[in-house]
């Protein structure tokens, strides 16, 4: 479990509905810090630039979907380290053992419940090492 | 095919054939010697009349000359008889054996009638008139070579009936010129019985040569029946052959599915209308040359083929829902599922091969379609409710802000009815996935007791809602092989139906036991029970009691019957009763896990 809470939150996804949601969730009822990013591909620069806790990613986005931008991230050393979360429609076992095995820290499913969003994201940092 | 054709006569001898010819020859002297019978009967009469008269008018014993002359009528007589009972018998081939006795006895008698003339007569006459018997008895005596010669020995009976009597006669005379008469006598006689043997011998062997020609003719015509009738049953096994012929070619030739006929080196022999409308090639284009099956394979795949052809002629095992991607003479490939049979002889080699294949482009793409329009229907439709219902459970949170109660209440029923079609879209989703068996469970093993904690847990709210308690009873540690997440979404399932269906303030008691292998898991309510008429329908898709009840309840009427194939396709059964004392129970039962040892 990481020694400091979970406050700062960077999210990469291309509908803005549900970013609005997103943010609103984790900061309204999270008390979170959100940074929001509509384009993949300025995701990484984001997040080097917004220095996270914790990246959310979408997985299926124009230009580049998440897995790739998670990939990306682990070949940068000033990206590498973050813990991801996907947030994604993809429901099946076999997605989600293909996200485990790519290095995510944790999968949300949509649809998500904004209510228990934060303490999902929570849960999910709390098991980090 | 008719019975088995009737086998040729055999050409090698056989014992009884050999008896009944002989016995046909034995016929034929006998019958030779009856017909010459008359001939001996008349010159008997003839020189018997001339002799009578010449030694009456000069004789001492005219007497016993008028006896001799009455007994060799009366025996002329009795032969004559005999002659015309011989005619007139039926078993004249039959029994040919009594008839020679009858015969031999007859001649035998005319032998000796003449033998009693010459030892009576001769002694007591003139010297002219011994002379002129002597002649007539040797005359007799060789006059019975042509009549009785058929059958030797009948001949030898009567030569000695005419010669014996007066050989003693001329031994007892006491004359020189007799007796060295009576030393020729037997020379004479053994001559005349060596002549007629060899007369019976050449009849004999002619004989023969007349029945074995016979017998050749019998046989020949024999053969020719069999061969004609032979000869009608091949016809008649041709037309049938012929008929059944046509009946499958033109189960071929009208079939909706293109059908084609190979060799086993993939020449193509006939090929149907189907399969020249399918690829757009004319028969005459297709037959007769060289792996012309070939045409039909895209050229990449030609390698591929020759594998699996290799292998279809070597195992002889037919194919089926073989789906090959064809080329049409148009360029445009159809997709078709092929059913590929060798036709094996019963010497175990392959005479031709079928193929038929039937058009599945069009069935591919509406599978495409539909696969397509699911992702769509999963993906499209989820997306937008994730921002309506998300939108509302905010709101509904009071985070943003407290609402006035109309408000309240409209944005709760917005939330609810998102939800209801969220969960409508998930049952169709996975009623779908599981009937076109593309659901994928991931079994592992799963202590019952976590499970029942888990369900109850997710369900809390949801009986809360409804203001009901949810009881878990009997819960023991017992490990079965499911998938964790569709067993927890039929134990949502069945809770959250039987919270619906409680009374206010009533419990929901979730059991469990353990029976003979297998876990019995019950979910219990209060409620009104079912209705007797919706009882057969109730695992039954959009089934609902009453259709009030899904605006009243909620739920999609799909819940049920998803819990159903689910629990079978985890070799489980689902089911339910009723209670004493009103509400249901549903149940199901799954095998208990037996870790590999």
């Amino acid at each position: 479990m990481p020694a400091t809470p979970l406050e700062r939150v960077f999210y990469a996804e291309d509908d803005e509905d549900i970013q609005r949601i997103v943010r609103m969730s984790l900061e309204r009822i999270g008390k979170m810090t959100v940074k929001v990013e509509s384009d993949p591909l300025k995701a990484i620069e984001g997040i080097k630039a917004f220095k996270p806790d914790l990246v959310m990613l979408d997985w299926m986005m124009p230009g580049m979907d998440g897995p790739t931008v998670l990939k990306t991230m682990r070949q940068q050393p000033e990206t590498a380290s973050y813990p991801v979360v996907f947030i994604t429609a993809k429901a099946t076992q076999k997605d989600h053992a293909e996200l485990l095995a790519l290095g995510a820290a944790g999968i949300v499913s949509k649809p998500f419940s904004p209510k228990d969003l934060p303490e999902q994201l929570r849960a999910i940092w709390a098991g980090l090492p | 095919m008719r019975g088995k054709m009737e086998p040729l006569p055999p050409t090698s001898p056989d014992p009884a054939r050999d008896r009944s010819d002989r016995s046909r020859v034995l016929a034929d002297q006998v019958e030779l010697l009856y017909r010459q019978a008359p001939v001996g009967i008349v010159v008997t009469l003839a020189i018997g009349t001339v002799l009578s008269v010449e030694l009456h008018s000069s004789a001492k014993i005219g007497g016993w000359v008028i006896f001799w002359a009455m007994l060799m009528v009366f025996m002329c007589l009795a032969f004559t008889g005999l002659v015309f009972a011989y005619r007139h018998a039926r078993n004249r081939d039959t029994a040919p054996d009594s008839w020679l006795r009858r015969f031999a006895i007859g001649a035998f008698a005319a032998g000796v009638t003449w033998g009693f003339a010459g030892a009576v007569f001769f002694p007591g006459h003139t010297d002219e008139q011994q002379v002129f018997l002597a002649f007539v008895l040797a005359g007799m005596a060789a006059g019975g070579l042509p009549l009785f010669s058929a059958v030797w020995w009948v001949y030898a009976l009567y030569a000695i009936g005419v010669m014996f009597p007066l050989e003693v006669v001329l031994l007892t005379f006491g004359s020189r010129l007799f007796t060295e008469l009576s030393f020729m006598m037997p020379i004479f006689f053994a001559i005349n019985v060596a002549v007629a043997y060899r007369l019976n011998m050449v009849f004999v062997s002619g004989y023969r040569l007349r029945v074995s020609y016979g017998r050749l003719t019998e046989d020949y015509t024999e053969i020719n029946q069999r061969l004609e009738r032979q000869l009608i049953e091949l016809e008649e096994v041709r037309r049938q052959v012929e008929a059944s012929g046509r009946k499958l070619a033109l189960f071929a030739e009208r079939a909706p599915i293109a059908v084609i006929e190979l060799d086993t080196e993939g020449r193509i022999h006939e090929v149907n209308r189907e399969a020249e409308n399918l690829f757009g090639y004319p028969a005459a284009e297709l037959i007769e040359k060289r792996a012309s099956i070939k045409i039909l394979v895209r050229p990449a795949n030609h390698e591929e083929f020759d594998r699996g052809w290799q292998n279809l002629l070597k195992t002889h095992e037919s194919l089926a829902g073989l789906k090959i991607s064809n080329p049409r003479r148009d360029g445009i490939e159809v997709v078709c599922e092929w059913t590929v049979t060798p036709l094996v002889n019963s010497e175990g080699s392959v005479i031709s091969i079928i193929a038929q294949g039937r058009d599945i482009t069009q069935q591919l793409e509406a599978d495409r379609l539909k696969q397509e329009f699911t992702s769509t229907l999963s993906h499209e439709l989820r997306t937008p409710l994730t921002s309506i219902i998300g939108s509302l459970q905010l709101v509904n949170s009071g985070v943003l802000g407290e609402l006035n109660a109309d408000q309240a209440e409209l944005t709760e029923v917005a939330e609810r009815n998102g939800q209801r079609l969220l969960d409508l879209i998930n049952d169709i989703l996975d009623i779908e996935k599981i009937e076109s068996g593309k659901l994928t469970l991931f079994p592992e093993p799963m202590p019952m007791d976590e499970l029942m904690s888990e369900s109850v847990k997710l369900n809390q709210g949801f009986a809360d809602r409804y203001e009901v308690k949810l009881v878990t009873e009997g819960v023991r540690n017992i490990v079965v092989n499911a998938d964790r997440k569709r067993l927890l979404q039929v134990m949502t399932n069945l809770i959250s139906n039987a919270a619906k269906f409680s009374p206010a303030g009533g419990s929901v008691e979730i059991g469990m036991e353990e029976k003979s292998g297998r876990v019995k898991v019950s979910v219990g309510d209060r409620g009104a029970g079912i209705p007797e008429s919706f009882r057969n329908r109730i695992f039954g898709r959009f089934a609902q009691a009453d259709s009030a009840d899904t605006r009243a309840k909620g739920g999609t009427g799909l819940g049920l019957a998803i819990c159903k194939r689910l629990i079978e396709l985890m070799d489980g059964t689902i089911g339910f009763d009723g209670r004493e004392g009103g509400g249901t129970v549903f149940w199901f039962e799954l095998p208990v896990h037996a870790p590999k040892t």
